[in-house]
């Protein structure tokens, strides 16, 4: 094959001896798609053309796939199909179930459902909306940031007048009734 | 002897490990103890408010020597951010507790948190405080066997006493 290269640089010229040279080989397999050798011969033909090219010749060029493929890092797979006897026992074993809890009460105020160790969701939300109002009839007494006072707070409802105990404190007026859970000292 | 410690083991650490380093952790704690000395109730992940509860029961206990110790006022100059709430420690607090030798907070649990997070909450409060109260102290019932027996031994004095 006789190729006419016009290669102004001698840099070019030497690039693409290169490359000729590795398509010769056969270790450029991208250009002509999958062949295992590219350019080998593509019709059978006796004669001492094609005797094998000597040991080491054929030695390197035949053992180029298998070397690549030991070169390769082979991962693990599963041999065999895990059967579904196998695969209940690794699923339901103790651990893997989730624990009954035995610790749930009912709330003797409410009747709701709660852990014996931490406080009644229904009741704690109660007290939770009844300290954010108090907090906000604070907030309006004070007036703005950092102004808290140097002397103790009560609460006082509806009707309720202070008592000889809340001498020198701060009062704050919640405008409803008194809850029966709040009892007053 | 041993020179350095092998990492990942921890035996006997009793601080926990919070925000970004040793300083931003006493900085979340700052804060925590100045928002429970401003409102003197605060809901918090639960490890937060229990690591916060030693600090803040020592800074009490470094107010009750008085406002005029220097390293009480030293003190109460870091632990609280927000200056007015100095004058709240020494003038209420302290006062407060002083007849009490300690445990001057209560730290409760709370149902987890609603978010996504589903973390453990709790509530941290000042003892005293003038908010509604979060636990009613109940009574044992009048039907239990000890309070059965002792209001036969109550009736049985009164009649013994009476003619």
């Amino acid at each position: 094959v006789l190729v006419l290269v016009r290669s102004p640089l001698p840099r070019l010229r030497a690039l693409l001896q290169r490359c000729w040279g590795r398509l010769e080989r056969g270790l450029w397999p991208g250009v002509f798609g999958d062949h295992s050798l590219p350019l080998g011969p593509a019709v059978a033909v006796q004669g001492p053309a094609l005797v094998p090219q000597g040991i080491n010749g054929s030695g390197g060029s035949s053992a180029e796939a298998p070397r690549l493929l030991d070169s390769i890092v082979w991962m693990a797979a599963p041999k065999q199909r895990r059967t579904i006897e196998v695969n209940r026992c690794r699923r339901r074993h103790p651990t893997k179930l989730i624990e009954i809890k035995r610790n749930i009460d009912v709330c003797p105020e409410c009747g709701n459902l709660k852990q014996k160790h931490v406080l009644c969701g229904y009741c704690y939300a109660k007290v939770k909306e009844e300290t954010r109002l108090v907090r906000m009839e604070i907030h309006k007494k004070e007036g703005g940031p950092f102004n808290a006072p140097a002397v103790e707070t009560v609460v006082l409802y509806e009707g309720e007048k202070p008592t000889e105990k809340d001498e020198g404190k701060r009062i704050i007026e919640r405008a409803r009734k008194r809850p029966s859970w709040f009892v007053q000292n | 002897m041993r020179l350095s410690v092998a990492a990942a083991i921890s035996h006997g650490r009793v601080y926990r490990r919070f925000g970004l380093s040793p300083r931003s952790r006493l900085d979340l704690l700052r804060n925590l103890v100045t928002a429970l000395v401003r409102h003197e109730r605060i809901e918090t992940p639960w490890a937060r408010a229990d690591e916060m509860r030693g600090y803040a029961e020592r800074l009490i206990d470094y107010a009750k020597r008085g406002d005029k110790d220097e390293r009480a006022m030293r003190m109460a100059d870091f632990w609280l951010t927000e200056k007015d709430l100095i004058h709240k420690l020494f003038k209420v607090l302290a006062p407060r507790f002083q007849p009490h030798p300690g445990s001057y907070t209560r730290l409760l649990q709370i149902p987890n948190r609603d978010g996504l997070d589903r973390a453990k909450m709790a509530v941290i409060e000042l003892k005293g405080n003038p908010l509604p109260p979060l636990v009613r102290p109940r009574r044992d019932s009048d039907k239990t066997l000890l309070n059965q027996l002792l209001k036969g031994y109550r009736q049985d004095a009164q009649r013994a006493a009476a003619p």
